[in-house]
């Protein structure tokens, strides 16, 4: 590793109305200058659009054709917040994120480490923890639809402990499964991001812990997992980011609201509200707020870890 | 991870609290290996009945038909799907896509996650921000408007660029690579940065080769997303030639009802074609995931 | 970072309201563009046989006018045409005609602008009634004009497993399905019999379409071709619908209809012994059921092919970004024309929603008498209402319907009354 030798001063040194003005390293902003361009050019508009949007009376028109789109206020948000299938979906959402964010982080952070040592055919098992993730949904779901249908696999090896109604159309059923089954099929992603954050943890630090007579448990839990917190805030957020975000997986699973509405996501209710009635206002609001809600819930996170240090 | 640590322990110095009789390393490290294996079964199981159902000559959704029947296996699924839509040409899609965001993601985001965790700029928190927004809006409520500017203000429909358009910078990408350069001690770039290194060169020298499992990682993982996308794409070409496999595979579910002997077989037929290359390649990456000893870096 | 993701949000927000203000531009008038003529584009479903029907019926026309070339091209039926359709109008690349348009969808891209009523063009009203006959008023919107050209129907009609009903000992020339007390007691004993897991298996999910299948070609058949909303009020909210409702309700209860998504065809896969859908399904059918087909069940009995049921139609309508719509309006004739609508009914089985099809096409029916069936109830479809929030009034009715009627959360008469007021509000 070479460095260039040159006889400049230090750079701290000579910090100068530049560098106030633009930051200590002023090249950040020309490193970061197509990703910034990216954003504007292509999301500015959509973004903008959809928060607009939920403030007013809108539909999608056809170039030319002018409809009025007065302003309403809260009104979309009122419809949004008054509708009890929507709450519900809220409601859903919650129950999911309780389930699935902590066996998320908890599994994948185990998985990985387990698969991180030199164990045989640590190929087919890394593999093997992947594919899930990597398989189209829409193929997947006829598997676990055949796995958990009412006379499928599952229940016949249950027997009489197989719930009634049967899983995806128990009301209190269909969530949970819905969130194992993501968790599954999520695990590969988040999996490979800790094995990938497991390569950077000095070997040093576990050699110091075990001549300090350290277990391999307490090891785990005095270097690994501080040595990933990075990591880690990047799975849990993640995590809820795209279980807030949940749509594929409800529609393909319960095609729609599920029973009574159980497995309903905001994103699904958005589709069917933005998309398929023609009301893309509404659907503005319902993304606004989901925006909304998963802010607080990484921002309660941040603010626990940051308390934690 | 009991493998890591030194094989024997200094025997007068063993302190309260550790059992002293453990079993001998290799009746744990069988254990490990029993526990992954279950667990591995449970994740495999579903893709294992996939290829068997994409075998098979006649649906058999009963017990017997998860076990690979000689009389009902063949390759006819196969054949039928490659009929119906063009297995080639879809696939050849599928890549160009996905390379197209790949590159797009490995470069940039690169740069934009270096800067996001290293460097300090002005406008640095505002990019962290927008970055999290763009992961956080569902991309239902921004579909609409953003065909539009596609194929109205950029005039992209039916091509690549703007298939890839929306996802050539994966901020999901960007968010890895800048918690993966969090995770390096900064008084490794100051060092540089005091012998007069530029950024991009530091980036470049010092940086990248210690994050290589990341980046690898978020390549493979970036990989992944335009590779499964069906929506986008789908909006964005009506011409067949340039539809990536995953369309072509939506759409053929959505007809398959009415002509396939064995629709269902057909389905997963397509499905295992899709997944095969993208588990592939994670065979062929994951190798790399060598650990490098971060020590040796700060003291040399 | 919250107060950075404030700015964020209000920077995007300003350039949102800027972008939306500026959408705006111009349109050519209506009188010159349905004169214009010029090569158009067409998109087509991408089911297999009406690909088949698409690309013979371009061919001919193209054969003929070499100068007004038409290109196809292929879209998908189902879940998401709306939204590529809604898209491509807003984008306003849409092509002119599609030949995949569903009768509830239109009330929509009409609201969006998206639509040319075919009243611009000074013979239309005639062309449609005297090729559709009566049926064809179903299809006029709110404002009297047709902003569709109804094209093909499926009638939805009652198929049943002949080896199914054999092996419960139900004779199979006539099989006793007049009337629901019949239907329940045919629907007990083939389930009893084993001769299949279920006696009808319709789709329980809960997209808006899915009511299209189980409740409204019953509702139709019971109320004597009433649609769901006439006069701007729904119209289920009373003894014919609670009727259906309970009938319905009857067969899950009994388990003798499936509560869970299956991921195939239930009739094809024999685990169903009925099924209600339509002409389209005999492709799908051949080979692997030995089917039958009756009228749908009304409450007492004596129902007759003529009995009122579902459309299940799909329609043909012009759009907005057409420019050349005077051939688009002369291809439209073409496809729809005695000739073509003969290839339709050849290539895909599925009934072009033409006046006194059994004398039109003798030979065809001759030739194949299965369908003839399906041709006389082809005269006495129901179609969707068109009103406004179509999508959204059958978004309601089906939440009813699955709270009380599949998964028995809900009295079902007490869920019809909320759906019916809900939806009396969204039409009005």
């Amino acid at each position: 590793m070479t460095t260039v030798v040159s006889h400049r001063p230090p750079a701290v040194a000579r910090r100068g109305l530049a560098s106030r003005v633009l930051g200590r390293q002023p090249e950040g902003i020309l490193l970061s200058l197509p990703y910034a361009v990216f954003i504007v050019a292509l999301y500015a508009y959509p973004l903008g659009l959809a928060v607009w949007m939920s403030f007013h009376k809108y539909i999608f028109t056809a170039p030319g054709v002018s409809v009025p789109r007065p302003w309403v206020g809260l009104d979309n948000y009122e419809n949004v917040l008054g509708d009890p299938a929507l709450r519900q979906a809220f409601v859903n959402i919650g129950i999911f994120l309780i389930i699935n964010v902590p066996l998320t982080v908890a599994l994948s952070l185990l998985l990985a480490t387990a698969l991180n040592a030199a164990i045989p055919f640590r190929t087919f098992f890394r593999t093997s923890y992947f594919v899930p993730y990597v398989t189209a949904s829409v193929a997947v779901v006829g598997v676990w639809l055949f796995l958990f249908y009412s006379d499928g696999l599952i229940n016949k090896v249950l027997g009489p402990l197989a719930p009634d109604p049967s899983w995806l159309i128990n009301e209190r059923l269909a969530m949970p499964s819905i969130a194992v089954y993501v968790t599954w099929k999520q695990l590969g992603f988040f999996i490979l991001l800790y094995l990938a954050a497991l390569q950077n943890v000095s070997k040093e630090l576990y050699e110091a812990a075990a001549v300090d007579g350290a277990s391999r448990w307490r090891s785990f839990w005095a270097v690994t997992v501080p040595g990933v917190r990075p990591a880690t805030t990047l799975v849990l957020l993640l995590a809820i980011i795209t279980g807030a975000n949940l749509f594929t997986e409800p529609y393909l699973l319960t095609n729609g609201g599920g029973p009574n509405g159980r497995s309903a996501t905001p994103v699904l209710l958005m589709y069917q509200r933005g998309i398929e009635q023609g009301h893309p206002d509404v659907a503005a609001a319902i993304g606004v707020l989901l925006v909304i809600g998963v802010l607080i819930i990484a921002g309660v996170q941040r603010f626990v870890e940051r308390g934690r240090d | 991870m009991a493998d890591t640590l030194p094989a024997t322990t200094p025997t007068d110095r063993v302190p309260i609290g550790v059992t002293q009789a453990r079993p001998p390393r290799r009746a744990r490290l069988w254990w490990r290996i029993v526990v992954l294996a279950i667990g591995a079964v449970a994740f495999l199981f579903p893709f294992y009945y996939m290829i068997i159902g994409s075998l098979q000559e006649r649906t058999d959704t009963s017990l017997k038909g998860a076990l690979p029947l000689p009389g009902n296996l063949g390759l006819h699924n196969y054949s039928q799907i490659n009929a119906a839509i063009n297995l080639g040409q879809t696939l050849l899609n599928s890549i160009i896509f996905t390379a197209g965001v790949v590159l797009g993601t490995v470069v940039f985001g690169i740069l934009a996650g270096y800067a996001l965790a290293q460097l300090q700029f002005r406008g640095r928190g505002l990019l962290f921000a927008a970055m999290l927004l763009i992961q956080v809006v569902p991309f239902q409520l921004l579909m609409i408007p953003l065909y539009v500017q596609i194929v109205r203000a950029y005039g992209l429909a039916d091509s690549y660029l703007g298939m890839i358009l929306p996802y050539l910078i994966n901020s999901v990408a960007v968010f890895v690579f800048r918690q993966y350069f969090l995770q390096l001690p900064p008084d490794l770039f100051n060092s540089a940065r005091i012998d007069g290194a530029s950024e991009l060169r530091i980036l470049w020298s010092v940086a990248l080769p210690l994050v290589r499992p990341a980046v690898l990682t978020a390549t493979l993982l970036t990989f992944i997303g335009p590779w499964n996308e069906f929506l986008w794409p789908f909006l964005v070409t009506k011409d067949h030639a340039k539809q990536p496999l995953a369309v072509a595979l939506a759409n053929y579910i959505s007809t398959v009802a009415a002509t396939a002997t064995n629709p269902y077989g057909a389905i997963l037929a397509g499905a295992c074609v899709l997944a095969a290359p993208a588990i592939a390649l994670f065979i062929a990456f994951q190798r790399h995931f060598v650990s490098t000893d971060l020590s040796s870096g700060v003291k040399g | 970072m919250r107060s950075r993701t404030l700015i964020v949000a209000v920077a995007a927000l300003t350039l949102g309201a800027t972008a939306a203000c500026g959408d705006s531009g111009g349109g050519s008038s209506n009188s010159d563009a349905a004169q214009a003529r010029g090569p158009i584009n067409i998109w087509y479903s991408n089911n297999a046989q009406e690909v088949a029907w698409g690309k013979q019926a371009v061919a001919a026309w193209n054969a003929a006018h070499p100068d007004e070339k038409v290109t196809g091209q292929e879209i998908p039926a189902g879940k998401t045409s709306e939204a590529v359709i809604s898209a491509a109008i807003t984008a306003g690349n849409e092509p002119c005609l599609i030949y995949n348009t569903a009768p509830a969808a239109v009330p929509n891209f009409q609201a969006q602008g998206g639509l040319v009523p075919l009243d611009d063009f000074s013979d239309a009203k005639d062309y449609i009634q005297q090729r559709s006959g009566s049926t064809a008023d179903q299809y006029k919107s709110p404002d009297g004009k047709f902003y569709q050209m109804p094209w093909k129907s499926n009638p939805v009609m009652l198929f049943y497993n002949k080896k199914a009903f054999t092996k419960a000992g139900i004779p199979t020339d006539n099989p006793p399905l007049g009337s629901y007390a019949d239907f329940l007691a045919t629907a007990q004993k083939v389930v009893s019999a084993k001769g299949a897991k279920y006696a009808i298996y319709p789709a329980p999910s809960s997209e808006f379409f899915q009511s299209w299948f189980d409740f409204y070609p019953m509702y139709a058949a019971a109320g004597d071709g009433k649609p769901l909303v006439a006069d701007k009020k729904a119209t289920f909210d009373n003894d014919t619908g609670y009727a259906v409702a309970n009938f319905w309700k009857q067969l899950y209860d009994a388990k003798l209809a499936g509560k869970e998504t299956y991921n195939g065809d239930s009739f094809a896969d024999g685990l169903a012994a009925m099924a209600s859908v339509g002409p389209w399904a005999v492709a799908a059918y051949k080979g692997k059921v030995d089917w039958g087909v009756v009228p749908v069940p009304t409450p007492n009995g004596g129902s007759s092919p003529t009995t009122p049921t579902f459309s299940d139609a799909k329609n043909v309508a012009m759009y907005a970004s057409c420019k050349s719509r005077g051939t688009a309006w002369d291809f439209l004739k073409f496809s729809t024309s005695k000739e073509q609508d003969g290839k339709l009914l050849e290539l895909t089985g599925q009934m072009p929603l033409r006046q006194n099809l059994e004398q039109e096409y003798t030979s065809y029916f001759t030739k194949n008498p299965q369908y003839k069936t399906f041709a006389a109830a082809a005269a006495h479809v129901v179609e969707v209402p068109n009103v406004p929030n179509s999508v959204e009034v059958w978004q309601t009715f089906r939440d009813a319907w699955s709270n009380s009627v599949i998964f028995g959360k809900q009295d079902p008469k007490t869920a019809l009354s909320g759906a019916a007021s809900k939806i009396n509000d969204l039409v009005k």
